[in-house]
């Protein structure tokens, strides 16, 4: 219900749009690279996918984490513009609950972009590697992998943007975390836990057991934020 | 048989009580004016009642449920209005209406009722954040009226209307207990506005109780201490001015 009822407040905040519009962007920047300059990969002797995660993913990840911070802040300033919070905190619903309806919006809409995503790299395999062999397989288990290391960014901006009853001072902090990530180096197993920095990871970097530890890594992360939410509320709670 | 009742409710912001050792007693079926000027304390005694903020000490029972243990039970019997405006400005007035209904789990037609309550039906497809000032109060008190809750807290409901409007929603106020079977809860710092509306008074100032009783009971007391009754507002503002005095004009 709270799911329903989230995407239901959107409405005119121009947040699927922006999703839509970042997903077409994000599934430009693979065409344009090979409409330029395919010669630089078809000779190279790996799977096509890899090679063109390899190529975009850390540009295509910049923009999906960048999208996940900005449409939290716009989950949570509808709720603080106007102070309707005041008006939920007054209803029999818990805001536990807005957390996590939002959390399902969000989540949502990171499927919608990358699956938008998905379509643009699967293209550009078929189209300039000319093969599809063991194609959908790949894809899927990288683009599994790919949603399951920005479940935390999706928490964690929502988090901040719950905190935080100014959108700029969210979507700012949002901003500075992403420049943090991407100077971590990729290599370095702990730093690139980081919440904003898992989104970069691509599994054809990493040994099997590597890939392991970012799965429960993101899984541990995801369950984490989620719990810390329900804590800070429950403090928060206390002094009002 | 009350359906309010605090014993003791307390609210310190550091060392200063916004409201101190509040003993109210709000009879079912009827409307309940609290009257206090700027700052006595009604926005926190009636956000303490809806959880808003956590009292700093004593407890209330509002319709046989205690706070804090019945929290949620006594959210579900409450519509409550507290301060002006606090609605999502992106959605239309039938759309904020819609969003509390289904929290409600009320029928598809609440909607639109509590709409038609306050007069909101011609504006329905406005963006709230376009609504004038009393279109926006209006929108609040029908988020209190949908689904026909027992009990209304309504927190300066007339501010920023017109004269038009203050006395339409005056008479809505009043015609509640007999139209739905509730009780109203209702503040306002004018004496006159309460005298329309209310049954009981309780008095507010500096977080604490000057009086409490019916409005005969109110003008009983104004004679019998040599307030003029023909201006039960005068009298309001000796009370107050009295009372400001015998804290020795602290604060
Ligand atoms: N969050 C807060 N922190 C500190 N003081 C507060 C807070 N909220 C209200 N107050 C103070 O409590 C007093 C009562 O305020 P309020 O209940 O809003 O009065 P009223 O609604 O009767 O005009 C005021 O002096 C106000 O400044
Ligand atoms: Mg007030």
């Amino acid at each position: 219900m709270s799911f329903a009822l989230e995407c239901g407040k959107v409405k005119r905040t121009g947040f699927l749009p922006a999703f839509f519009g970042g997903g077409f962007l994000a599934g430009a920047v693979p065409a344009l690279n090979m409409l330029f300059r395919s010669e630089m990969y078809t000779g190279i002797n790996d799977s096509p996918v890899s090679i063109l995660l390899r190529a975009n993913w850390q540009m295509i990840s910049m923009l999906n984490i960048l999208l996940v911070i900005v449409g939290a802040c716009i989950l949570y300033n509808i709720e603080y513009a106007d102070n309707a919070i005041q008006r939920m905190r007054a209803l029999p619903v818990s805001e536990c609950a807005v957390f996590f309806g939002k959390t399902a919006v969000l989540a949502m809409v990171s499927v919608l972009l990358l699956a938008i995503e998905a379509v643009s790299i699967g293209g550009c395999a078929v189209y300039w590697f000319e093969s599809d062999a063991g194609l959908y397989g790949e894809m899927l288990k990288n683009f599994s992998f790919f949603l399951l290391l920005m479940l935390p960014s999706v928490l964690a901006s929502l988090l901040t943007a719950s905190l935080c009853r100014n959108m700029w001072i969210s979507l700012g902090i949002g901003v500075v975390c992403v420049f943090a990530a991407t100077m971590i180096p990729a290599r370095n197993f702990v730093l690139s836990l980081f919440p904003f920095a898992m989104p970069f990871q691509i599994l054809a970097d990493h040994t099997e057991d590597a890939v392991r530890n970012y799965r429960i890594a993101g899984a541990a992360e995801t369950a984490g934020i989620a719990l810390l939410e329900v804590v800070i509320l429950k403090i928060r709670r206390l002094f009002e | 048989m009350n359906i309010i009742e605090t014993q003791n409710l307390t609210k310190t912001y550091g060392d200063f009580a916004a409201v101190s050792g509040l003993n109210l007693h709000v009879p079912k079926g009827s409307v309940y004016g609290f009257l206090g000027p700027n700052g006595a304390g009604k926005s926190t005694t009636m956000k303490m009642f809806l959880g808003l903020t956590k009292p700093s000490g004593g407890t209330f029972v509002i319709d046989g449920k205690q706070f804090p243990g019945d929290r949620v039970q006594i959210l579900k019997q409450v519509g409550s209005f507290i301060e002006a405006s606090a609605f999502y400005g992106n959605l239309t007035g039938e759309e904020n209406l819609e969003i509390i209904r289904r929290i409600l789990g009320l029928p598809k037609s609440s909607a639109a009722e509590a709409l038609e309550l306050v007069g909101l039906t011609p504006h329905r497809k406005k963006l709230a954040r376009k609504y004038s000032l009393g279109m926006k109060q209006r929108l609040g008190l029908a988020g209190a009226l949908i689904g026909r809750p027992p009990v209304l807290i309504l927190d300066e409901p007339t501010n920023g209307l017109d004269p038009v409007g203050i006395h339409e929603i005056r008479a809505l106020i009043r015609s509640l207990p007999r139209q739905f079977d509730c009780t109203v809860f209702v503040s306002s710092h004018l004496l006159s506005e309460i005298e329309l509306m209310a049954d009981s008074v309780g008095i507010l100032n500096h977080g604490r109780l000057l009086f409490e009783g019916t409005l005969d009971a109110l003008r009983f007391n104004a004679v019998s201490r040599g307030y003029p009754t023909d201006n039960l507002e005068d009298m309001f503002l000796a009370m107050i001015d009295a009372d400001n005095r015998q804290r020795g004009g602290a604060r």
